[in-house]
């Protein structure tokens, strides 16, 4: 006899245990906890994203006068910072709206795979948002930096002074500064999403393995 | 109606629990992570049942969304330690005819078992359910030939795991 269908023998007998039934009294409370299902968790980690990303945009500007002066020094009065602004927030919108679409998609009646399917989506669109401010937070700090050197004169009067070894070196600096910044982003990310999706990651590996 | 659509639901849950605990029993390892892990099964369910239409029988319905928990959506909770081995929770010893190696065996099958990856885990709980490769390609979202080819896998692994 195949060894499956002896432990299937066993398995249809019931393998569960008399005293672990529970009634329902004990059912009514379970239904009401709060889930730890990845689903919430991610819902948390890309609504604290969103949020997090949305202050560190606004806060510079809202808090200091000085700031939001030379920022509207930077881009001139020709209406780009306007334009910058309602690009971000399109942005901001439409990541929000392609958010809440994704998590209504996912259903836990789904098949396996699919229901995988749809909270790896889920998790590119909060990828795809994280990498876009990155990508803009690089830009502005290359574009500050740019500024600062060329428009500041206290700054532009001092780089004037750098022999081209203290230039080199000062722009090495700079550059080694933003991707820092970039590649600690970056690590937290895997790690966050890391630890949380490897589970779904690997069980998906293992059913799309099956298709090839 | 929100009570009426819960106490319902609490019904036939009752009434089917024997599968949560089927799907617990496979994925966990000791009684903590078992009911930890029935909680969130319990949790699903009862977020989806709004949307539970009679044509689908309840409890195909609960293995589709038992196993979806397991697999994808649980995360362990820190509280559930293994401290316990599976077999000692579980594993009943029957004293009607009492048979040494078969229960011998069946132990070592249980623990085979539960040495396989999550989706093999799947396949062997619906296959010990008595469901066809139909339903169980449609539960995984594979085709029926694929489920075919990695339940003879699934089978020549555990003859594997038992005699290495």
């Amino acid at each position: 006899m195949d060894e499956l269908d002896l432990l299937k023998k066993d398995w249809q007998k019931g393998p569960v245990k008399e005293e672990s039934l529970l009634s329902s009294s004990e059912i009514y409370p379970m239904m009401h906890k709060k889930s730890s299902s990845i689903v919430k968790t991610l819902f948390y980690i890309s609504v604290a994203e969103l949020i997090f990303w949305i202050l560190v945009n606004s806060i510079p500007y809202f808090s200091s006068a000085e700031y939001r002066a030379d920022l509207e020094a930077m881009y001139g009065n020709n209406g780009i910072l306007l334009g910058v602004t309602i690009f971000t927030y399109i942005v901001i919108i439409t990541f929000i709206y392609l958010l809440y679409t994704s998590y209504k998609s996912i259903s836990v009646t789904d098949n396996a795979k699919k229901l995988m399917e749809s909270i790896l989506r889920t998790r590119k669109i909060v990828r795809y948002y994280v990498i876009y401010n990155l990508v803009m937070a690089f830009l502005s700090m290359v574009f500050g930096l740019y500024y600062t050197i060329y428009e500041n004169p206290e700054v532009s009067a001092q780089f004037a002074e750098f022999t081209d070894k203290q230039l080199m070196a000062a722009l090495a600096v700079m550059v080694l500064g933003t991707l820092m910044f970039v590649f600690v982003f970056w690590i937290f990310y895997r790690i966050i999403y890391g630890i949380l999706l490897r589970r779904l990651n690997r069980n998906y590996k293992e059913l799309k393995k099956l298709e090839v | 109606m929100n009570k009426e659509l819960e106490h319902n639901f609490v019904e036939l849950l009752e009434k089917h629990q024997n599968i949560v605990h089927k799907v617990c029993r496979l994925y966990t390892n000791n009684q903590d992570a078992h009911n930890d892990l029935f909680q969130e099964i319990t949790i699903q369910l009862w977020k989806a049942y709004p949307k539970f239409r009679g044509d689908a029988k309840f409890s195909t319905w609960m293995y589709r969304v038992g196993l979806n928990t397991a697999i994808t959506l649980y995360r362990k909770s820190k509280r559930t330690i293994d401290t316990q081995g599976f077999e000692s929770v579980s594993f009943k010893i029957r004293s009607e005819e009492y048979d040494d190696t078969e229960e011998q065996q069946l132990k070592l099958l249980y623990q085979a078992v539960h040495q396989l990856n999550d989706i093999e885990k799947a396949l062997v709980f619906l296959y010990l359910e008595d469901k066809n490769y139909s339903e169980i390609s449609e539960t995984l979202g594979i085709s029926e030939v694929n489920a075919r080819v990695k339940m003879n896998r699934v089978k020549k692994k555990l003859k594997t795991i038992l005699n290495p």
